[in-house]
């Protein structure tokens, strides 16, 4: 009897608990998952500039041959980065996708479709595309490499374990965008011809802040790891503000190879 | 309860203070005397410093309050328009304590205008010896520089003698003075030709805590009355000794806290900033004046303008250029 | 087992998993994180910057001028000695950073978050519980007085009551009424702090830095005693810097390095992508010193190609580098 009546009672609150839960949350229906468009926790479209106030004399201006101080380069990487021609200064390899958003840029970022963000430079004109849809087969190597993107969302508060439960309230708002780039041809990480492998990996975090004065930020957390040029990771945060329009967009080509 | 106005001290001051033009002090009278501040909308605001050493801050200068045992001692007294305030708030700190002693650090009215108010709501005890309340209902013991005295007693340039309730009762005119109370040692170092030529500093040796007047403040560059014998140099005399005085925790910072005359509770480090600043443009003034610079041309030099965004002012008693000015004027320019 | 047993078993198993826990943060900030300084900003974060360097920074013409007449002999004072990175700079610093919390025993909750960098043993409060900022007219403090709260997964800090400080260590200055904000994000085993820097002084508009931390793989944090002495003898009372008709530092930076002394001045302007249109128009000096300053390769001498010291700023946008000085 004793056993039954705390059954009882334990159910209740369990009823309970998941009425006030619901309550907070509204239930999501059936049907097919929302896009990653549609589900985006964060908005990152938009036209932005970078605003360069970190390693200045590398971003701004092209370094000379031989300055690269506390770069994690390999014995490798660094032949090659003091056989660098300064003839080739401007060349497309400084814009690759390993050292892209380092670079002083405007960026525009839009929605190709449903499953694919794109980011636009006008600083050496590149278009990258992050793919969200599963099962797509990889590009071909390329300057800009294979981008697959993640939404990386706000874990809830009661949700301790991290688990799922299928049916369940929706996470709370905010997140961060996780994009894994292969595929790369290789290219410089530096102006100043400082180089990157074919065989780079490149993990970046796209994180959304206000600014105290209303203005927008975007900040990106970017991963280097290049077996054949680096001997350890190398990790940068860029950051940008949201422009108005895209009124200052400038477009300036690269020099091809 | 009154809503919290604050008050530049400034304003208040050179409505007390005009100070005629003579040959050395040509700084406040050229400043029309602008309106009294709202006393009945300022609010007294307490912060307990270290120890039972506290700050109260209301219209004019800083107020500092000692409590313990033996009573309460207070250095400065604000404007007597504040007095009862003042002295209610002290009271809810002390829990009624008898206030003993009662320090001037120099001759100001933002910082001795209550003296005759505290001086008749305390009880005095003879020379720091707890036998007994020999001097009866005499009211506080009032200690200043005898150069405070002595201005307090005559007509001194506009301001009119002070009432004798209000005047000290003990001075001394040497380096220093000292008096043992709560526990601890209280010296009264003075400080000459700084802000004044009656500046004391009072130094609480156990508490860790030194006020200083308006020796240093945090809120404008120095106030230098030229009319009464401040001069530049003595300031910068005056902050290093404070930064003598002082002992950082660690890492500078804590340890011997200061209540500027003006301004927010500080310590060394912020003694230091100050310091700094105030003997960089000493420099610089005193450098153009060797290259034969005029005043006029010292001013448009901006030997201020990397600081003015902090410390300067274009309006009121002590503006920017009035500040030069005096720089320049107790260097020896003419 | 009875079946109302076993529908208890079943019932307490869910409690543990569906019961809402106290408000907690969302994300774990707590343990040992070494900050990246190789891979960004080397220069500055570690030996030091320049002396004269403030591209791309949103300074004021003051905090122009306090730098060009501050000298590094200021820092020989036993007064200046033993002071800390405030907060506004430390987390840019090389030492090791320590986060730890500090819950109520009872309820639990979060009271605050406590860091602690090695160098000069910067330790900072983050008060997680709600607590007001304090008067203004109470004491300042190099860490300043910093308040906290979760946004998702990010933890957003606010701080005021700081000392006067410093923008970059080169004689760059912060005034006591600078206010900062930061968050920290953290992905994998990757910290990201995003600081944003306000002074109405010395700061033209909000300054922006975003730098990294790893989590470091053993937790170890030395002391970092200070005592100071003098060092330098010196008249009583003297305060080192130049004067203001001195030879501004950025003229001898911009020499070394092929950076126009205009750039090297900074401003809002210098930050921004379009500046790199404006730096071919600048008068450049002509170079003179080492440009590596000893930490990396010597540079390639003229005649060799030169070292590539030009203004190709981005593509297209400036003389082509290779040429010489690049002018």
């Amino acid at each position: 009897m004793k056993t039954r009546s705390a059954v009882v009672a334990i159910a209740a609150l369990v009823l309970t608990w998941t009425a006030q839960t619901a309550a907070q949350f509204p239930p999501r229906g059936g049907g097919p998952p929302p896009t990653a468009k549609a589900s985006a926790p964060i908005d990152l479209t938009g036209v932005w500039v970078s605003i360069v106030n970190e390693d200045w004399r590398w971003r701004m201006i092209t370094a000379p041959r031989g300055d690269f101080p506390g770069l994690p380069l390999s014995p490798a990487g660094r032949e090659v980065a003091m056989a660098w021609d300064p003839k080739t200064d401007g060349s497309c390899k400084a814009f690759g996708a390993a050292a892209l958003l380092r670079m002083p840029t405007r960026v525009r970022i839009s929605w190709a479709d449903d499953s694919t963000l794109k980011i636009e430079t006008d600083n050496g004109q590149q278009t990258r595309l992050l793919h969200f849809a599963a099962g797509r087969r990889p590009a071909a190597p390329s300057l800009q490499g294979d981008s697959v993107a993640e939404w990386q969302r706000t874990l809830p508060p009661n949700n301790p374990f991290g688990i799922n439960f299928p049916g369940g309230p929706p996470p709370p708002p905010g997140g961060s965008l996780s994009v894994v780039t292969t595929n790369l041809t290789g290219g410089w990480l530096r102006r100043n011809g400082v180089p990157y492998s074919a065989r780079t990996t490149v993990t970046e975090y796209f994180d959304r802040f206000p600014g105290p004065d209303g203005s927008e930020w975007f900040v990106v957390t970017t991963q280097v790891i290049d077996p054949e040029y680096l001997l350890g990771r190398l990790v940068t945060s860029s950051h940008f503000r949201r422009e108005p329009d895209a009124s200052k967009w400038t477009p300036k080509p690269c020099k091809s190879a | 309860m009154p809503a919290r106005v604050f008050v530049h001290p400034r304003v208040a001051l050179v409505a007390a203070t005009m100070v005629a033009a003579v040959v050395a002090g040509v700084v406040a009278a050229q400043q029309a005397p602008p309106q009294q501040p709202n006393f009945d909308a300022v609010t007294v605001r307490s912060f307990r410093v270290q120890d039972n050493v506290y700050m109260l801050a209301g219209a004019g200068g800083n107020v500092t309050v000692q409590i313990g045992n033996d009573g309460v001692l207070v250095v400065d007294t604000q404007f007597a328009q504040m007095a009862e305030k003042l002295l209610a708030e002290i009271a809810r700190l002390s829990g009624n304590q008898p206030i003993r002693y009662v320090i001037d650090t120099h001759v100001h009215p933002d910082h001795v205008g209550g003296n005759e108010r505290f001086r008749r709501a305390g009880r005095a005890i003879v020379a720091g010896n707890v036998a007994g309340d020999v001097r009866g209902n005499e009211g506080a013991t009032l200690i200043a520089h005898e150069t405070v005295a002595a201005r307090m007693s005559r007509q001194d340039g506009a301001t009119p003698p002070a009432p004798a309730g209000a005047l000290p009762t003990d001075t001394f005119f040497g380096e220093r003075d000292e008096v043992f109370f709560n526990g601890e040692a209280v010296r009264l170092i003075h400080q000459p030709a700084a802000h004044t030529d009656g500046d004391m500093l009072v130094f609480f040796r156990r508490s860790d805590v030194i006020a200083t007047g308006d020796v240093y403040v945090n809120t404008s560059y120095p106030v230098i009355d030229t009319a009464r014998g401040g001069t530049i140099n003595g300031i910068i005399a005056g902050l290093n000794r404070i930064i003598d005085i002082t002992v950082p925790r660690d890492k500078q910072e804590g340890g011997t806290m200061v209540i500027p005359g003006h301004g927010r509770i500080a310590d060394e480090a912020d003694v230091v900033e100050y310091r700094d600043m105030v003997t960089i443009v000493r420099d610089r003034v005193q450098e153009m004046m060797k290259k034969g610079m005029t005043l006029a041309q010292i001013k448009a030099a901006g030997p201020t303008s990397d600081y003015d965004g902090r410390y300067g002012a274009t309006s009121g008693f002590w503006t920017t250029d009035t500040f030069v000015e005096a720089v320049y004027r107790t260097l020896g320019g003419k | 087992m009875s079946n109302y047993r076993r529908a208890g078993l079943v019932l307490a198993a869910a409690i543990v998993l569906l019961v809402p826990q106290p408000a907690s943060a969302q994300v774990n900030l707590v343990g040992y994180w070494n900050p990246l300084v190789a891979d960004e900003d080397f220069i500055e974060r570690v030996p030091g910057p320049n002396v004269g360097d403030y591209a791309g920074l949103p300074i004021t013409d003051a905090a122009r001028k306090r730098a060009n007449t501050w000298d590094a002999g200021l820092l020989t004072l036993p007064e200046h000695q033993c002071k800390p990175h405030p907060s506004t700079y430390g987390f840019r610093g090389v030492g090791v950073l320590r986060i730890w919390e500090e819950r109520n025993p009872q309820t639990q909750q979060l009271v605050r978050l406590k860091t602690h960098i090695q160098w000069q043993e910067q330790e900072r409060d983050i008060w997680m519980d709600g607590r007001p900022e304090p008067s203004e007219l109470e004491a300042h403090s190099w860490q300043g007085f910093s308040t906290g709260r979760f946004e998702g997964n990010v933890l957003v800090v606010r701080t005021t009551h700081l000392k006067a400080g410093w923008i970059r260590r080169n004689g760059l200055p912060l005034s006591d009424r600078a206010t900062m904000t930061e968050r920290f994000l953290r992905h994998g085993d990757l910290l990201t702090h995003v600081m944003i820097l306000e002074d109405p002084v010395y700061l033209s508009e909000p300054l922006v830095k975003t730098n990294g931390f790893a989590v470091a793989p053993t937790g170890t944090m030395e002391p970092y005693p200070c005592r100071p002495a003098v060092e330098v003898p010196r008249e009583a009372g003297e305060v080192p810097h130049h004067g203001i008709d001195d030879v501004p530092p950025t003229r001898e930076f911009g020499q070394r390095h092929g950076i126009p002394e205009e750039a090297a001045a900074g401003g809002a302007a210098t930050a921004l992508p379009e500046y790199m249109s404006t730096l071919p128009s600048l008068p450049l000096a002509e170079p003179k010193g080492d440009p590596n300053e000893g930490f990396g390769p010597p540079p390639v001498p003229a005649g060799r190609g030169g070292g590539g010291r030009g203004r190709g700023a981005g593509a297209g946008a400036g003389p082509a580098a290779g040429t010489g000085r690049g002018r």
